[in-house]
């Protein structure tokens, strides 16, 4: 398979599940927010806190109003028109699938006619969504449409795609990115200490978390206790029961690199993601990591960090060098 | 999102509706149908009236009524937007956008025996143009014979001399070839200009088809259409005979990106091959060896099509410029190691002055007369032909050679008093550059116009042959028709639209290509043990027991 083709696969994978990701955070900030959460220790999935998950900075001000900016609160309309529908923040819903879009496009030959079409609509409903109507109205639809468009996408590439190389990729890039994505969401929204006192208010606010990644049932059936900040945290990095976990995206992902490479046996990400993964079950028989769980995060986050960096040099590298040579 | 309105499939055919056409015959729907002077109409006669093949055709058009071949109009841009079936026009705001690629839903119709005629000429057209390619560069035959000078083909400006004594692997140059043909005001076939390096629009052929299909199923109830969709393996099976390979070559297709306007052609063409769309930072040329860039690293590559020109395909023998080359393929080409489709240097073959010399190149090398004519031309280089035609330009078509897309022509009967003047001069400053040609009335098909309403408009025809072991020709081809009334330019870039063309299997053929043998005794599906829903009889009986008590 072409490199320049597996870099593109594994990036659509990527945008496609950003874009999902985003949905989800923003509808879980939104029902913390509607519901009136405002705790200032415990979770905070405040709007703030959405932003530094997504990694999008706030609206540039001009120069003359440089009125102390971070007092200027971010409200939900703003966050919502940044990181739904505004064309010029690549961070929104839209220009993530506006990438995959134009990814997928350009590998119309490698993804499944139908993959592509299903991408297709998605991106011409976007740019024919009234988010003001809908923030009226609760955005709950249009969460809930990028969701399922995401999912169709997905669900797709299970029923109609080859399973070679480049599906490989593609699915490569989706877990990945799913696992940063809760990691991100999980450092931010766990402040310092406040799994040591971890008190049964902080009930809402854990529920939200959830919420915000699609776990909220999965959680029920799988836990007995009930879903406070501790036991949630847990769950959504060890439980490889659940699909969204980080350690079942980094299981998913050592596998479609497995499957991706010739020689997984000397692959630098292959290797790298099997300590990564010994690591985590390491970690979840270990007893309840208290405030060591801030820790754990950012070295997992890093260690994926170096993943990516791996895949990049043992697979796609070879198509940059030709880019350079241009 | 709106869904498919998908129908359930051809109405069943109503044999006392089309005998009643055959006693009532003006189409309802054609009232008022002017064709203009000049031209003859593929479907219809002058009298408004169907012609044989069109009856049934027309009959279906009827029955469907204009409301309803206008929802579908509507349903074919929703659809095409939906799949990307678009190309870019330049908006009036100067902004470059999508649009739905134009696709008329009335059919071109043609007969299985007109449809012979037409391959056999475009196949016999085919063979002397690649007899000629391999002249060219080899043994120079019509030029010591007298025909074509030596000084006119090595002026061309696609004349290749760094591939001069090459031969490729079964002598085939013209892989893939396209030859617009027109009908003329006595109905007869002329080839208008022929492609041999990169004639583009088969994948538009392929999805007209497909969109048909979905969109009208009911025009083709009564009809037996020759399908189109064998082009792709065709093609692949071309590209495998001619790559110097002992097993299993490896064929990519090589697109100049994603901004070509063709794109999505190369982009649907690797896909119903199965092989890999490469850009030029994918190849890379070792010891005359190419290879593609994969994650596993360097492989092997045997058949390159390209889909860009020669004077790009390699910054060391061609354009120094070229960003979308790769250096050293023209000495991997030379190695034989690697086959290119088209072969480079073809372009000097579908030049417009070489053109002229087609119908004796078919006597030459091959001993046949023309099957299908060239329209009238004239070379303006010939001091007693360009007497003939400079002082009546506003009658005649005068095109730059070595130009294609419409660029540069000059069409007589539209241009006015300075631009007739200021085309004579050019004319006499470098007589060369140009050929002159008659004017020729296209032929027009009924055209739905917006509103379910049909008017005529011109059409032409462009069919693709593929040429690797032998010359293999898709039924039909991609008709362009010109959608703006009167207007003869049917470039899609200049508001030209598509129809579907049909070959009919009228058993009217004397040779059958890849046509279903009636020879075959009816197909019996076998039986098959029945299908259960759910549980057993006594399953189902005793939950209804239940259900009642």
């Amino acid at each position: 398979m072409l490199a320049r083709i597996a870099q593109e696969l594994f990036w659509l994978g990527r945008d496609l599940t950003r874009a999902e990701f985003t949905a989800r955070i923003l509808d879980g900030a939104f029902h913390a927010d509607v519901a009136g959460v405002a705790s200032q220790r415990g979770v905070a999935l405040s709007w703030e806190g959405v932003l530094a998950t997504i990694g999008a900075k706030p609206p540039a001000l001009g120069e003359e109003e440089t009125e102390v900016p971070e007092y200027v609160a971010l409200g939900r309309i703003e966050v919502a028109r940044l990181l739904t529908l505004d064309t010029d923040s690549p961070a929104s819903v839209v220009s993530c699938v506006a990438r995959a879009r134009e990814r997928a496009r350009t590998m119309r030959d490698v993804i499944s006619t139908e993959m592509w079409e299903a991408l297709n609509s998605f991106y011409l409903m976007l740019g024919g969504y009234d988010l003001h109507a809908a923030l009226q109205t609760g955005p709950y639809s249009f969460y809930q449409d990028v969701k399922e468009r995401c999912g169709l996408f997905w669900g797709l590439l299970d029923r109609t795609l080859l399973r070679d190389e480049g599906r490989a990729f593609l699915e490569a890039g989706g877990h990945i990115e799913q696992a940063d994505m809760v990691l991100r969401m999980l450092r931010v929204a766990i402040p310092s200490g406040s799994l040591d006192l971890d008190p049964p208010a902080l009930e809402t606010e854990a529920i939200a978390m959830l919420h915000a990644v699609g776990g909220f049932q999965s959680y029920r059936r799988a836990v007995r206790t009930s879903p406070t900040v501790g036991p949630v945290v847990r769950f959504l990095l060890f439980d490889s029961a659940y699909p969204g976990s980080v350690s079942a995206s980094v299981d998913a992902l050592a596998e479609a690199l497995t499957a991706a490479d010739a020689q997984p046996r000397s692959s630098p990400p292959v290797l790298r993601l099997g300590r990564l993964t010994a690591d985590l079950e390491l970690q979840r028989r270990s007893p309840e990591p208290g405030a060591g769980i801030e820790s754990v995060l950012e070295q997992v986050q890093g260690e994926l960090e170096l993943v990516d960096h791996d895949i990049d040099a043992r697979y796609f590298a070879i198509a940059a060098l030709a880019a350079v040579h241009l | 999102m709106s869904g498919w309105a998908w129908h359930p499939g051809p109405r069943e055919v109503n044999i006392r509706v089309m005998s009643e056409v055959e006693t009532e015959p003006a189409a309802a729907i054609a009232a008022g149908y002017a064709i203009p002077a000049g031209s003859r109409d593929e479907l219809l006669d002058a009298d408004g009236r169907p012609l044989s093949h069109a009856r049934s055709l027309m009959a279906a058009l009827d029955r469907l009524g204009p409301a309803a071949l206008s929802a579908a109009g509507k349903r074919r841009d929703t659809i095409f937007m939906q799949q990307g079936i678009t190309f870019e026009v330049a908006g009036s705001d100067g902004e470059r956008r999508d649009r739905a690629w134009p696709l008329d839903l009335v059919p071109r119709v043609l007969t299985s025996a007109e449809w012979t005629i037409i391959k056999r000429g475009l196949a016999q057209r085919i063979r002397a143009l690649n007899a000629f390619v391999d002249d060219v560069y080899h043994a120079h035959e019509i030029v010591q014979a007298g025909i074509v000078p030596w000084s006119l083909i090595v002026s061309r400006k696609e004349f290749a001399r760094p591939v001069h004594g090459v031969r490729p692997p079964g002598g085939v140059y013209c892989h893939v070839a396209g030859c617009d043909l027109v009908r003329d005001g006595e109905g007869r076939w002329r080839v208008l200009e022929d492609n041999v390096r990169t004639p583009s629009g088969i994948s538009y052929v392929l999805e007209n088809r497909v969109a048909m299909t979905r969109l009208v199923p009911e025009l083709f109830a009564g009809h037996s259409v020759r399908p189109v969709d064998q082009y792709p393996s065709l093609l692949l099976d071309a590209l495998r005979a001619v790559a110097p390979a002992e097993n299993e070559p490896t064929v990519v297709l090589w697109t100049p990106g994603a901004m070509n306007a063709a794109y999505f052609e190369h982009a649907f063409l690797a896909r119903q091959m199965g092989v890999e769309l490469v850009e030029p930072t994918d190849l890379v040329v070792r010891d005359a060896v190419c290879y593609m860039r994969t994650t596993a690293g360097l492989q092997r590559v045997h058949t390159i099509y390209r889909r860009l020109d020669d004077s790009f395909i390699d910054p060391l023998e061609f354009r120094p410029d070229s960003l979308l080359g790769v250096p050293g393929l023209v000495r991997a080409y030379r190695a034989g190691t690697v086959a290119i489709a088209n072969a480079i240097g073809t372009g000097v073959a579908d030049d417009k002055a070489i053109y002229y010399y087609v119908p004796e190149m078919i006597r030459f090398y091959l001993d046949e007369e023309p099957i299908l004519e060239n329209v009238p031309t004239y070379l303006l280089s010939n001091a007693k032909e360009r007497a003939h035609v400079i002082g009546r330009l506003e009658q005649v078509v005068v095109k730059p050679t070595s130009e294609s897309g419409g660029k540069g022509v000059f069409i007589g009967p539209h241009a006015t008093r300075a631009e007739v003047q200021e085309q004579a001069r050019m004319i006499e400053d470098d007589p060369s550059r140009w050929i002159a040609q008659e004017l020729v009335h296209l032929s027009t098909a009924p055209t739905e116009i917006g509103d379910g309403r049909l008017e005529p408009r011109h059409v032409d025809l462009r069919p693709f042959a593929v040429f690797g072991e032998e010359i293999r020709i898709v039924p039909g081809g991609l008709t362009r028709v010109a959608l703006q009334e009167g207007s003869m330019i049917v470039n899609s870039s200049a508001g030209g639209g598509s129809k579907d063309t049909w070959v009919l299997d009228d058993g009217d053929d004397t040779d059958p290509a890849g046509g279903r043998d009636s020879q075959l005794p009816p197909y019996r599906p076998p039986r098959l043990p029945d299908v259960r829903y759910g549980g057993t009889w006594s399953n189902q009986a005793q939950q209804q027991q239940q259900q009642r008590e």
